[in-house]
């Protein structure tokens, strides 16, 4: 407790409004400031834009995009497995949809997202186990590539925090993530397959 | 220097930053941060009562403010323009955490002119905690009035209730205050 804790004040208004944060904040808000300008700068000449990014983030974004249309395949040709996965009143869907927008990075340190995520995972194994042999391998190694790409994403964020699309993919990653766990939640209800 | 001149200077520099911060600049933004980042920190944590959602709060209304700083009037108060974001945030961010909160609604409102004083000086952590301990809608209209200095009406805006509203809230925290504090709340 500081000196200024322990000062009296005859008024309320002696009280300073002015209390500074525990940590520096800007360099959280300057990332997602860049993150939000270097969209907007770069949305007109997507070309060049695409050029800029390294191959391997481009890799990175088609296992994003290889996983997402593994769990669409899954979902779409296997016997439907989730008589109620579309509910509305299913809730880890529901706080996944109602995320914040795909370049909010700061959305997973959302206590909402995290616990959604915890329930999900807390019950994963046992879902697993319910599920089909074939099923569970294909959500397995899904789950394993999502887990690569997000290493990844992460790693080359660690150097270039400010990079959008990078922040954009990592986003998507977590997306997916959720999507995979939450089949594999209501499939596991089901007892059926994907 | 008088303190008008003072005043009219830190004014005009501001201006100059908002200025530069709308054509791009982040540093002239980052300044404008570090110039009001405590003002609106110690907003949102009086409101929030948590450090994790103050911060949160407060980055959200840096960003918003980035965003929506081509649009605000150099005639007016930064300083003003911040805190209505913040409070915006900050009741945003509550409502997601306890979607129900109690109404003042129809009691009369008697809480005109207090100086909030004390009777007996109280040292400052004690009268922090007892206004932490007050109910949120007590505490948000005596936190924008006896701290940073809203009129009523503008402290009403700001929640977004009547002005009637705002004065039953402040009455309410006088004397819930009064209570905690064990002091005569003037």
């Amino acid at each position: 407790m500081s000196g200024a804790d322990e000062r009296k004040v005859g008024s309320l208004r002696e009280l300073s409004p002015a209390i500074e944060p525990a940590r520096d904040l800007w360099p959280q808000i300057e990332a997602r400031i860049n993150a939000e300008r270097s969209i907007t700068a770069a949305a007109p000449p997507r070309p060049a834009r695409a050029r800029a990014v390294p191959p391997r983030w481009l890799a990175a974004a088609a296992v994003v995009a290889s996983v997402a249309v593994g769990v669409w395949i899954g979902r779409s040709l296997l016997p439907a497995a989730r008589p109620g996965a579309q509910s509305p009143i299913n809730p880890s869907r529901a706080s996944f949809v109602d995320a914040p927008t795909a370049l909010d990075v700061a959305y997973v340190s959302d206590p909402r997202y995290q616990r959604d995520r915890a329930a999900l995972m807390k019950t994963l194994q046992a879902r697993l186990a319910a599920l089909p042999p074939p099923a569970r391998a294909k959500v397995m190694a899904s789950l394993a590539a999502i887990q690569g790409a997000k290493q990844d994403l992460q790693n080359a964020l660690g150097k270039d925090p400010g990079n959008a699309l990078l922040q954009e993919l990592l986003v998507n990653t977590y997306q997916d993530e959720m999507r995979v766990l939450t089949d594999v939640h209501y499939a596991g209800d089901a007892g059926r397959g994907i | 220097m008088t303190q008008a001149q003072a005043d009219d200077t830190r004014v005009d520099w501001e201006a100059a930053l908002v200025q530069r911060a709308c054509t791009g600049d982040s540093r002239a933004f980052e300044r404008l941060y570090r110039e009001h980042a405590g003002r609106v920190y110690g907003l949102c944590l009086r409101m929030t009562r948590d450090v994790q959602l103050a911060e949160d709060c407060t980055q959200e209304t840096f960003i918003n403010a980035w965003r929506a700083l081509p649009r605000f009037e150099t005639r007016s108060s930064l300083s003003t323009w911040l805190h209505r974001i913040a409070v915006n945030v900050s009741l945003a961010k509550r409502r997601k955490a306890s979607p129900v909160g109690p109404s003042l609604d129809d009691e009369e409102g008697t809480g005109d002119a207090l100086e909030w004083t004390l009777e007996t000086p109280v040292e400052v952590r004690e009268i922090e905690a007892a206004i932490g301990a007050l109910p949120d809608g007590a505490r948000d209209a005596l936190v924008l009035h006896a701290l940073y200095g809203y009129s009523h009406g503008e402290a009403a805006q700001m929640l977004g209730v009547a002005e009637g509203t705002c004065k039953a809230q402040l009455h309410r925290a006088r004397k819930l205050l009064r209570e905690r504090l064990h002091v005569e709340v003037g």
